[in-house]
Order: C-alpha cells, then sequence, then structure tokens
C-alpha cells in the first residue's frame, strides 16, 4: 500500500522554523496538491518527504514505514524537478534507465521498461538525444518518465510546470493527469504529492488540495469543498479567480450583515449556517461569481459606484467602488443590463448561499455550520 | 488505525534524536578531517616560503642549522650585503631593469590584446575563421621551436642585448592566451551598449575607447596582473638576450649570484630572493580576486 | 554595421597579423629550414639535408637520453599532477569555511613556482646539508643524496612541478562549483550513493576541464627549462637533462643552430602528436555542455 502520513512534521533552520508540526494523511493512489503563496514551506514539505531535507521534528511514513531516516533512494518514492535535472552528459535512454543500472538489472529488463516508458509518455523517438537537444515540454516528459521506470509507491513533483509557457503547460497538465488514471487502471502504485503555486493547477489536478502558508496547513479538502466551504479568510481568497471580495461587516439583527454604512439582507434562513456564539466584529466574503445585479434602490442590497468593466466574452468583469474598498462582479453577459445603472450607480445583490463570513480576528469562517 | 501503527514502533521521538546525533557526529568527523588534511597539505606547501622569509634574516650559519622558520638572532645582514651583490651593480639597478621590461610589455599586451580581441569578437571580415583558428594554434604551439629563428631575426635587427625582443612581440598581441581570455570574456558582453554608441555616432574606435574598455576593465586587469606575474618570473628570454651585467633583470641576477663563487652566502642570495618574489606576491594579495576570477572564466569555457 | 568597411576588423586585427607573420609563421618555417642545415652563426647555413636527423636517430646518446628523461618527467609530473589537483578540489569542494584561504595558500605556489628565486630555494631545500635533509634527520631517518643521485634529482625537479598544483586546482574547483546541485538530488532520489555520483555525475560533467588542464599542462611539462637549469643544470648524469635544455645548450652554448633547430622539431612533433591523440580521444570522452562549439 502507499500511504503517506505526515505526524507532526517539523523543520527547524537555526532558530527559525519553517515547518510548524504538520499533520497530513494521502490515501493511495490519491493525487494530494500542496499549494500555498511563496514561503509557505511546500516545497520544504517536499523534499523532506523526498529526503532531500533532514527531518528536525515528526514523523513521515510511506506505506505505513517509518521512513526518516532512510536515503532518498530508499524510500520508495521518485521526484520530477522543476528544472528537470536531467543528466546533461548521459542520452534520453541513459538518462530513463539510470536507476535500474544502478541496481544492477538484467539488460532485458531495463529494455522492456524503457519501451514501457517511453512509449507511455510519447519519448520514442528522443530516445538517442542529449537533453541540451530537447525543447522544454519535451524534457519534462523525459523527467516524468524518469520518475515512472522507477516504479514508486510515491511520485513527487515539484512545480513542473513552472518553467513552461501556458499552452504547454495547459496540456502537460492534462497528460500528467491522464497518466495518474491511467497507472491506477492498471493497478499500479500512484500515489502523488504535486507541489505549485498555481492554484488554477491545484484546482484541475488535485484529488484533494492542502493549502499551506507560513509552514502550516490552512486547508485539507477536495476542490468542490475548498472553493465552496473555504474554512478561512486565506483559503478563500487563494482558491478561485478573481479573488473572493472581503468587506468588514457587523451582525445586525438576525440574517442582516452591515456593510460599507449599508445594510445588506441575507435572509433569515442565513442564521442557520451561524457557528455557535455571539459574534462581533466579522469579513463579509462574496466571491464575484455569486454576485448580481439588483434593480436600483432595491432595500437590502449593497449600492456602489461602478469604475470600469471588461467585456470577456460570455461574462462581464464589474469593477465596482464601494466606498474605499474595490469589488469585483461577474455576471452573465445576457444579463448584464445598462438599465440597472442610474449615472453609474450600481446595486449589487448577493446569492446567500455564495455569502460567508468570517471572525475579523481569527479569518475562521463561521458559517459553516450547515 | 494510524494510532495502530503509530504504537507499534518503540518511542519514535526517541529514535529520531539518537540517529540524528550520529548523523551530526558522522558529519562533524568528515569537516574535521577535511580540515586536518587541507591544513596538512596547506602547511606542507607553504613552509618552504616561510621558511625562506625567515632564512633570509637568519646569519649564514644558521641557515644550516637551524631548519626552524624563526630566526634566532635576525638580522639584516643578508639583505644589506646581498643589495651589494657581487657585481658592480646593486640588486636597484636590477630591479629598474625588470621594470624596463615589464612596463613596456604590459602596457603593450594590454592596448595590442584589446584591440584585437575586440576585431574578433565584434566584428566579421574575410579570413576570420582563418586566423581565429590561427589563435587557437598559437595558443598550443610549443614556442621551443620559434626561440632559434627569433633569436636570429633578432640579431639581425641588432636588438641583441637589449629589452625590445623580450617585449615587442607581445605589443603585437603575441600571447595568444591573453587575446582568447579577452575574446571570451567579449563574447559574453551584450552589444547593446555599443550598437547604442554606433547610433549615437560614434566610430568603432571611440566605441571601444569609451565604452568597450570600460566594460572590459575586470578582464583587462587581469590580464595585466598575469604578464606581470610572468614577466617578472620571466628567465629564458633575459637569459638568451641580455649579455651585459648591467642590464640584467633580477631573473638573470639571481641566477648570476648562484654562479660566481662556489662558497656564496646563502642568506644574501635568499635576501635577494625573498625581494625578487615580492613585487609578484604584493600584487597578487591586492588583486587576488581578479586572478582567481580571470582564471576561472579563461579555463572553463574550453 | 552598414556602412561600415568590409576590412574594418582586420584593421583592429591588424598589430597580430603583423606579429604572427613577423614572430611567428616566418621563425616557424625558419626553424624547419634551419633544421636541415648546418648553421654555426659565423658563416651562411649549409644545407645537409637529413644529416642532423640521422645523428639525433642514430649515433646521439645525449638525445637518447635526454628524449627518456623528459618523456619520464612528463608521463610523471601530468598525470600526478591533475590528480592531486583534482583529489584537493574535491576536498575544497564542502560547506568549509576558510575555504579562500586554502585556495590561495594553494595557489601561491604555482605563480612563484616558474621563478628563479624559488629554483635557488629549491636548490638550498634539497642540498646535503639543506632544510628537507635537516628535517629527516630530526624525525631519524638518515639523510639523502638529492643532487647527486639521478632519480633523485629529477625527484627533485618532479616534485617542484607538483608543488604547484594550485593552478589547476583552482580550475578544476570551479568546475566543481558550477555543477547544478539538483543533478546530484535526482541522483540520490535515483539511489546513487556518494561514490556512485562522483563517477556518474561528477567525473563526466567536468571532462571539458580535465581535458584543458591536461592539454594545457603537458604542452608546459615539455617546455620545462627554468627549474632543471638552475637546480641540477640538468645533472647528475644527465639525469634532470630535458629536452629544452639540450636545445638551449646546442643553440647558445655551442652555436650549432642547425642541429637545435632539428631537436627542436623533434620536440615540436611529439607535442603535436601528442595533443593530436588528446584531442581525437576527447570525442569519446569529454563532454560539452551548453553551446556546441567543438
Amino acid at each position: 500500500m502507499a500511504r503517506l502520513q505526515l505526524r507532526n512534521l517539523e523543520k527547524d533552520y537555526g532558530s527559525f522554523r519553517a515547518v510548524h508540526g504538520i499533520n497530513l494523511d494521502v490515501e493511495d493512489g490519491e493525487f494530494m496538491v500542496l499549494v500555498g503563496p511563496s514561503g509557505c514551506a511546500k516545497s520544504t514539505t517536499l523534499r523532506m518527504i523526498a529526503g532531500l531535507e533532514r527531518v528536525t521534528g515528526g514523523e513521515i511514513r510511506i506505506g505505513g514505514e517509518l521512513v526518516n531516516d532512510k536515503t532518498p533512494g530508499d524510500r520508495g518514492i521518485s521526484m520530477v524537478f522543476q528544472n528537470y535535472a536531467l543528466y546533461p552528459h548521459m542520452k534520453v535512454r541513459k538518462n530513463l534507465s539510470f536507476s535500474m543500472r544502478l541496481k544492477r538489472r538484467p539488460g532485458a529488463e531495463i529494455e522492456k521498461a524503457t519501451e514501457h516508458v517511453s512509449g507511455m509518455l510519447e519519448i520514442e523517438p528522443l530516445l538517442d538525444r542529449l537533453p541540451k537537444q530537447l525543447s522544454g515540454g519535451q524534457a519534462q516528459r523525459v523527467a516524468v518518465g524518469r520518475a515512472l521506470i522507477k516504479k514508486p509507491q510515491v511520485f513527487l513533483f515539484d512545480e513542473p510546470l513552472s518553467n513552461l509557457d501556458a499552452k504547454l503547460r495547459a496540456s502537460m497538465r492534462v497528460r500528467i493527469t491522464d497518466l495518474h488514471k491511467r497507472l491506477k487502471a492498471e493497478g499500479q502504485q500512484a500515489t502523488v504529492i504535486y507541489v505549485t503555486h498555481d492554484q488554477t493547477e491545484a484546482m484541475t489536478m488535485g484529488d484533494r488540495i492542502c493549502v499551506m502558508k507560513d509552514g502550516r496547513i490552512m486547508q485539507v479538502a477536495d476542490p468542490v469543498t475548498l472553493y465552496n466551504r473555504p474554512a478561512n479568510t486565506f483559503v478563500a481568497g487563494f482558491i478561485g479567480s478573481p479573488e473572493m471580495n472581503f468587506l468588514d461587516a457587523e451582525m445586525e439583527g438576525a440574517g442582516n450583515v452591515r456593510a460599507a454604512g449599508q445594510t445588506i439582507a441575507l435572509g433569515e434562513d442565513f442564521a442557520h449556517r451561524l457557528s455557535a456564539g455571539s459574534h462581533g466584529e466579522i469579513t463579509l466574503g462574496i466571491r464575484p461569481q455569486h454576485l448580481r445585479i439588483a434593480l436600483p434602490e432595491t432595500p437590502g442590497t449593497l449600492k456602489g459606484k461602478l469604475n470600469h468593466i471588461e467585456f470577456m466574452g460570455h461574462e462581464v468583469y464589474l469593477y465596482v467602488d464601494i466606498g474605499p474598498k474595490r469589488l469585483i462582479a461577474v455576471v452573465p453577459s445576457a444579463s448584464y443590463d445598462r438599465g440597472a445603472l442610474r449615472d453609474d450607480w450600481v446595486w449589487l445583490t448577493a446569492d446567500p448561499k455564495g455569502v460567508h463570513l468570517f471572525d475579523r480576528q481569527t479569518g475562521e469562517n463561521i458559517s459553516l455550520a450547515a | 488505525m494510524a494510532e495502530h501503527v503509530l504504537s507499534q514502533s518503540p518511542s519514535p521521538a526517541q529514535d529520531i534524536d539518537v540517529v540524528r546525533a550520529r548523523e551530526m557526529r558522522r558529519h562533524r568527523i568528515n569537516v574535521a578531517l577535511r580540515y586536518v588534511l587541507l591544513a596538512g597539505v596547506g602547511l606542507l606547501m607553504l613552509y618552504p616560503l616561510i621558511w625562506l622569509i625567515g632564512a633570509s634574516f637568519k646569519t649564514n650559519s644558521e641557515i644550516f642549522s637551524n631548519p626552524g622558520f624563526w630566526p634566532e638572532n635576525p638580522t639584516l645582514d643578508g639583505y644589506i650585503k646581498g643589495w651589494q651583490t657581487s657585481t658592480p651593480y646593486s640588486f636597484g639597478t636590477f630591479f629598474l631593469n625588470t621594470l624596463w621590461i615589464v612596463i613596456p610589455k604590459v602596457i603593450g599586451t594590454a592596448i595590442s590584446c584589446t584591440a584585437v580581441a575586440y576585431g574578433f569578437a565584434r566584428f566579421d571580415f574575410p579570413f576570420k575563421k582563418l586566423l581565429f583558428a590561427s589563435l587557437i594554434a598559437t595558443l598550443l604551439l610549443p614556442n621551443v621551436v620559434t626561440r632559434i629563428p627569433q633569436y636570429l631575426l633578432f640579431r639581425d635587427l641588432g636588438w641583441l642585448d637589449s629589452y625590445l625582443p623580450l617585449w615587442v612581440p607581445s605589443a603585437f598581441a603575441g600571447d595568444a592566451f591573453f587575446v582568447f581570455m579577452l575574446v571570451q570574456f567579449l563574447r559574453a558582453i551584450p552589444r547593446d551598449m555599443e550598437e547604442a554608441a554606433r547610433v549615437d555616432g560614434a566610430t568603432t574606435w571611440q566605441t571601444l575607447i569609451f565604452i568597450v574598455v570600460p566594460l572590459l576593465m575586470p578582464a583587462l586587469i587581469s590580464v595585466c596582473l598575469f604578464q606581470f606575474m610572468w614577466t617578472m618570473n620571466d628567465f629564458l628570454g633575459p637569459l638568451i638576450y641580455i649579455s651585459s651585467v648591467d642590464k640584467y633583470p633580477v631573473s638573470l641576477a639571481l641566477k648570476l649570484s648562484i654562479d660566481t663563487t662556489e662558497a656564496f652566502e646563502w642568506n644574501r642570495v635568499l635576501a635577494m630572493s625573498v625581494l625578487a618574489l615580492t613585487p609578484a606576491l604584493a600584487v597578487f594579495f591586492l588583486a587576488q580576486k581578479y586572478f582567481i576570477d580571470g582564471i576561472s572564466s579563461g579555463g572553463i569555457k574550453g | 554595421m552598414s556602412g561600415d568597411n568590409r576590412f574594418l576588423g582586420l584593421f583592429y586585427l591588424s598589430p597580430y597579423i603583423i606579429g604572427l607573420l613577423v614572430f611567428t609563421t616566418l621563425p616557424f618555417v625558419a626553424s624547419l629550414y634551419l633544421s636541415f642545415t648546418n648553421y654555426n652563426l659565423m658563416n651562411e647555413p649549409i644545407f645537409t639535408g637529413l644529416a642532423n636527423y640521422i645523428k639525433l636517430f642514430t649515433s646521439d646518446r645525449t638525445f637518447r637520453k635526454s628524449l627518456w628523461v623528459t618523456l619520464v618527467y612528463v608521463f610523471t609530473t601530468v598525470p600526478l599532477k591533475l590528480a592531486f589537483a583534482l583529489f584537493m578540489a574535491v576536498i575544497l569542494n564542502y560547506k568549509l569555511k576558510f575555504i579562500n584561504v586554502f585556495r590561495t595558500a594553494y595557489y601561491v605556489p604555482s605563480i612563484l613556482g616558474g621563478s628563479i628565486a624559488i629554483a635557488v630555494l629549491w636548490r638550498y631545500i634539497f642540498a646535503d646539508v639543506g632544510l628537507v635533509n635537516m628535517g629527516l634527520q630530526l624525525v631519524g631517518l638518515e639523510p639523502v643524496n638529492w643532487f647527486g643521485d639521478p632519480t633523485n634529482a629529477l625527484f627533485t625537479i618532479t616534485l617542484l612541478r607538483l608543488w604547484q598544483f594550485g593552478s589547476a586546482m583552482v580550475i578544476f574547483l570551479a568546475a566543481l562549483q558550477s555543477i547544478d546541485r539538483t543533478l546530484y538530488e535526482a541522483a540520490a532520489i535515483d539511489g546513487a550513493g556518494k561514490w556512485t555520483s562522483f563517477v556518474h555525475i561528477t567525473l563526466p560533467l567536468i571532462t571539458p576541464v580535465i581535458f584543458f588542464n591536461l592539454i594545457m599542462q603537458m604542452v608546459q611539462a615539455f617546455q620545462e627549462f627554468n627549474g632543471p637549469y638552475i637546480i641540477t643544470q640538468g645533472g647528475p648524469l644527465k639525469s634532470t637533462y630535458l629536452l629544452p635544455i639540450y636545445i638551449y645548450d646546442e643553440a647558445f652554448k655551442r652555436f650549432d643552430m642547425g642541429y637545435a633547430s632539428a631537436i627542436a622539431w623533434v620536440l615540436f612533433v611529439i607535442i603535436m602528436a601528442l595533443t593530436l591523440i588528446a584531442f581525437w580521444s576527447s570525442r569519446h570522452w569529454v563532454y560539452y555542455a551548453g553551446d556546441k562549439r567543438s
């Protein structure tokens, strides 16, 4: 079984603690993405799993076995590096078979494995080339091939697509996820830990996503949950594009919220979603896609000045200033009606399902009770 | 399930500490061994030099009795008597002579190699490939083969017993190594600034003087330093061409001092040796950065 | 650039072209011609055909001895010096303090080593009552007759060259430090230990530098003059009589220019042959990174 378990994992550099006792369980065959802004220690965590950084506290278990003291070669892992790290003086064929040659596997076995892997990644015509003769995309496929051939328990990816251009990134994303599905279908172990700073990559590739910040886990969940039920303002703001709108607010009676000097009606049912306890200062969060244009002067809506709009084809981006704050609303083009404006004033309403309230102090989402 | 797995291994926290301590110890031993080896070799390497300096302050008899480097009764006798030499000339004359060789050579090298490197790196012209190949060939050419006819050439020019044969070839970019080094350095510099200068109306010559040379400065300094050091050490050249003692540079004068008498005063010779080495050493320490950078960049590319 | 004279580049190359013709090409051709003559500076050169070469290879015992000594010298010092330089570079290629101090300490001998001052020092150090013998006696060993014994004399000259390993080491160190660290990480993940990584990753990637150093050191070693000339005067019994010294003696002591030129050409051909062999073999073991320059 290729489960990965991190228990109270810590990394200290001298007196600086980079990773603060994180706990994570990755299931066999799961595609787990570690995502977060730079400095969140996701790469450090990955490198500790690989054995390239020494663990200063806690445990790492692969397949149930403690691997803290094992060399990178003995952990049953393989890794795809951001800069590919192909051995420049070896042809592609030799790059792929290096790990097997080190273990002195018989030539026929190496041949077969090389063929199989290069077929999977469509790099057969490249087998006799040197790395410097490969394009970025080809080099990355060879790097993936090198990882595959080892038949590891866990695959580690360290921002493998960052060095590629946008179009290539999109096609490689698909290739990697297809590869993962295919390996699982063939019954092979295919647990993946994938590090990226790009939330689009995370959301489209991961079975589950682990959002990290400053060496701590902010939330671990599947993409849908992460999007619809973010545990705190950080996750809410990190996942989703354009970013979620945040407004300072206070509770006002049942089902009402006061923000930017205006009262917004959320409906009585909304109160069921709130966690127990009294709530003082809160932050109101709402995704651009959940804002709607209301008829002018509708009570319980947010009134703001339209700054400018961007026509994106089948959507329109509205940039609305409410006091000093700028909100973005994304509405379908069909529903955008200039008649709903009065001298650049626009009234916005929110689908209560898309509204989140966060404790202003802790950032915790207090509207997840239902 | 997780708890069940965890409780099987005994005190994982304790294990980690024990292993981590062992790792640290192994690492420390590795580092310690390296330091010991490095220091040992370093001491062995430098002891002759350290001893040389110490010996220059010893008396003659002490040199042959005391392997330690600190003189028992430090004396400047070696320096004073050595400076006077057994010739009508003092070592001062010989040092001056060396300068008469070194300075024209360094200047000539700097100017000609810069111009030639500029030509190679920035221009296309007929026979360029051939000429560059000839540069590489000269680099590898053992100059033992050209030494004799060069002597005959200089004899026919009437340049024997003068310093001209020692620096004129360098003034014609004769040291392919330096041209090569500058060409490599120039190739790595983008042409943007020079192109901007040309657009501003500068001629290639003006571009060379005002734009390229300042950009080339670090490599040029390396070139000058290396040429300075190598020329200070040059022995065979002066040996072949300089016959009058009053024209001897330091290298020939030193040889003279161990030739003349059988039982010569070692402390004097060693004292003068120290003086002979000092300029090179001083220059090296003052401009260390340029040396090591120069040799690494010139060497890696190829 | 447009508007520039096509030959502008040649203008800047003119010092080099003049120098190349006058100080290199002409003497090069002349020396070949001289090797087929008898020329003692008094009269005109007399063409003697292959006489010099025949004498060299059939009846000149000094030449045979000198050639042998030179080959021994080159084939011992060059591999030893390179191996030691690489070894020290590997030791230094670690997260240590004072790396620059050590690097400088090893480099200083190579900038001073070719000088007469050091040769003089060496002559003292290995004298019968010199530093080395004093040191040996201090640890209870017998003093060695360095300059009187042919093998020992060659050893002192060899040691002088090895002492100057610093310049080669600095180049090796720079090459080692320029290797991408992630390659070692990938190798570790592939299961390579320290030694395997060194053999399969480090060594192949520094072959260009090994090659460069090999050529440079070999060409220099064949032309060694100062050391043997000052320290042992080529003796005892011509045991340190390297070819460059023989050439010098023939040309500038006995003024037999033709014969000296012939010896010089033999030396040149040997050097060129070995260099060409090295170049030809390099295709099989040298890997070039980056650009595809040959």
